[in-house]
């Protein structure tokens, strides 16, 4: 009966509104952002998150090769959705995520395991986790959190304070649900360096609003444009000797299996444009050109496989690791969707020599991905260098944080 | 029954199921009681609005179940219902309801053939079935979207169409982009009719 009313209300609105009573066929279907470019007939979407704790004995920690002498282990489990990771200076390591809306705090006990909390909740996509002193900083999608003495009060977590405006990013509806969740870095000059991605997966835009690295004072005053033309960065740091902004980048999809790649981007001077849409991984984008020359942009500093998911990095400036990794980049790769057999679920390590230049790209974590199978059992999202050289892999499947170690 | 009952009658509901100690499923039944209030004693809905469970992707009711308690989806009836419950909890009430029969509601429509063809000539053009398959029951965490009631179609399409709905991911908001009621209302109706 309500069915009906329901419709007896369509059909009155169809006679009001003429606009409405168009026929069915002829409705245009504008296609939406993520999809453009995507073949008829594909079959790829993204795959499923788990959203709920995995036991600890479901935990793929024997899964990981390493090359000789590193050990894998559990560094802390049952975060679900845990991804980016931020060290507060007495040592809790923060970790968001996306979906679940969670900001997790992992401490230790005495006895030296881990302690898990959950410290925010029923955030939209807080990805971006950054420690600004004492101060805890959440970026979620168009609303910025900081949270003062944080580790103080982990158990109390006080209200935060609402940054959002000052730092005014584009709405999630500018973005249209696309590439609004952040990646966030504090830089030694006191800067928070972030990303705003794109609106679309491959489309026009405003070269000041969209696709871009920027960086802010903590307060969100003096926002500077870093790097233009940037797809999709989820994942920066600055380099510890030559204080060079670099960061992994996400390419398109729905342009093939092999095409382009995820990239390295290093950034030399703030402001110059790495070219997207008209270029991926430094060739030509095969519908949105537009008749540029890739050389007009900065090429990438490394590429690093089509689709894999490029995200968090690190350059390793611990000791325990032996002298080779010495302010190398690590790069979590979570791994594709849009391609048909699978690519990344790992860690890769950039050799970067004394010029800034990349010599070459090394598998470090791998053993996630099941190639006879086309399966995952993991996906690694960010990783950390913590004091004692030691670094953390997050892997975002299981809500788990890996920590590997070496040893001579 | 109004939701305000549903509600009076679920909280009651749930004040009487013994903590169960079985595994998956047959503990996910004792937990289902509750449930049954509003989503229907065999998962079949007989409430407007309401979404049927029965033969719905363990997946997806996991997922949605997750968004609902941390409060990411917003859905007042159910908040006292989805507080307390562990992940555990949620994974074997969701191995439970698909596990049940998919089914139409008693108060189905009856099939109106012009409407439903309208509908049907959307699910190509629109891709629907890339990610809910050729069967449109779904996968993970992509839902089934057919023997569904007409009236829960509406609504969540016109959510997804508005903004109202976002899922885990905005795939969902993308799919159905300029689409008109009238294109809603004649998907819904050609996917309630449909096995
Ligand atoms: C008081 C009534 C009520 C009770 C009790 C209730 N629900 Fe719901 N449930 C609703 C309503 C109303 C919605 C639709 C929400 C909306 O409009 O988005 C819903 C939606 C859902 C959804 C989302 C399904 C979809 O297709 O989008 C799931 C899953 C769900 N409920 C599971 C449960 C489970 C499991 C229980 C028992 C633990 C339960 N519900 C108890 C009223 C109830
Ligand atoms: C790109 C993948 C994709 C496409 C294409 C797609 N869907 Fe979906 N659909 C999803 C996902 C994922 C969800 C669950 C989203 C969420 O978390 O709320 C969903 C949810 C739904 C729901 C909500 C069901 C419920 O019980 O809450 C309906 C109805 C639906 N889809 C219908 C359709 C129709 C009709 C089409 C074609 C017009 C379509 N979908 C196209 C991925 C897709």
């Amino acid at each position: 009966m309500s069915i009906r009313r329901t419709l007896l209300g369509l059909a009155t609105a169809l006679i009001a509104a003429p606009a409405l009573a168009q026929a069915p066929a002829a409705t245009p279907a504008p296609v939406p952002g993520w999809a453009v470019g995507r073949p008829e007939g594909s079959t790829l979407a993204p795959h499923a998150p788990r959203l709920t704790v995995t036991p600890l004995d479901q935990v793929p920690v024997g899964a990981i090769r390493l090359p000789p002498g590193f050990q894998a282990e559990v560094f802390a489990h049952g975060l679900p959705g845990g991804r980016t990771m931020a060290e507060g200076p007495n040592g809790t390591i923060f970790v968001g995520t996306r979906v679940i809306g969670r900001v997790y705090a992992i401490t230790r006990n005495p006895d030296g395991t881990t302690r898990v909390r959950t410290v925010v909740q029923g955030v939209t996509q807080p990805n971006g986790v950054v420690m600004v002193g004492n101060s805890l900083y959440v970026f979620a999608i168009n609303r910025v959190l900081r949270f003062d003495n944080i580790e103080a009060n982990l158990d109390n977590v006080p209200a935060p304070v609402e940054l959002t405006e000052a730092f005014g990013f584009p709405t999630a509806q500018e973005h249209g649900g696309n590439h609004d969740w952040k990646f966030t870095t504090l830089g030694p000059d006191g800067r928070i360096y972030t990303n705003v991605g794109v609106k679309c997966n491959i489309c026009e835009f405003d070269r000041d609003r969209f696709a871009l690295l920027v960086s802010f004072k903590p307060d969100g005053s003096d926002r500077r444009i870093e790097a233009r033309g940037v797809r999709n960065s989820v994942g920066m740091a600055i380099h510890p000797v030559t204080r060079e902004l670099w960061a992994t980048n996400h390419g398109r999809d729905w342009a093939g299996n092999d095409w382009p790649n995820d990239v390295l981007l290093r950034v030399r001077r703030s402001g110059e444009d790495h070219g997207f849409p008209y270029c991926g991984g430094g060739t030509a984008d095969p519908q949105y050109n537009a008749g540029r020359n890739c050389n007009e942009f900065l090429p990438p500093a490394a590429l690093l496989g089509p689709h894999t998911a490029v995200l968090g990095m690190r350059f390793y400036t611990g000791t325990m690791f032996p002298e080779q990794y010495r302010n190398q980049a690590f790069i979590a790769r979570r791994g594709s969707w849009n391609r048909e057999r699978l690519s990344g679920f790992d860690v890769v390590v950039a050799k970067i020599d004394a010029n800034g230049n990349v010599t070459g790209v090394e598998e470090f974590l791998t053993g996630f991905r099941d190639d006879a199978n086309q399966k995952f059992a993991d996906r690694p999202v960010d990783v950390h260098v913590m004091r004692d050289g030691s670094l953390l892999v997050s892997g975002e499947q299981t809500g788990t944080i890996y920590r590997i170690t070496y040893r001579r | 029954m109004t939701l305000r009952s549903l509600v009076a009658a679920a909280a009651l509901a749930a004040a009487c199921v013994a903590p169960a100690s079985a595994q998956d499923k047959v503990r996910g039944a004792a937990l289902a009681q509750v449930c049954g209030v509003c989503h229907g004693a065999e998962g079949i809905s007989r409430n407007r609005e309401i979404p049927s469970l029965a033969g719905q992707q363990a997946g997806f009711i996991t997922v949605q179940m997750i968004l609902i308690r941390e409060g990411i989806r917003n859905v007042p009836a159910m908040r006292p219902f989805a507080a307390g419950l562990a992940d555990k909890d949620i994974e074997d009430l969701s191995a439970y309801f698909a596990s049940l029969a998919p089914g139409f509601p008693p108060d189905i429509r009856p099939r109106d053939a012009a409407q439903a063809d309208r509908g049907q000539a959307l699910i190509g053009p629109r891709n629907c079935a890339v990610c809910h398959q050729a069967s449109l029951h779904g996968r993970d965490q992509v839902p089934r979207i057919t023997s569904q009631r007409e009236d829960w179609l509406v609504h969540a399409m016109i959510g997804y169409r508005d903004g109202t709905r976002i899922g885990a991911d905005p795939q969902m908001n993308g799919a159905v982009v300029g689409l008109s009621d009238f294109d809603i209302a004649a998907l819904a109706h050609y996917l309630a009719h449909r096995e």
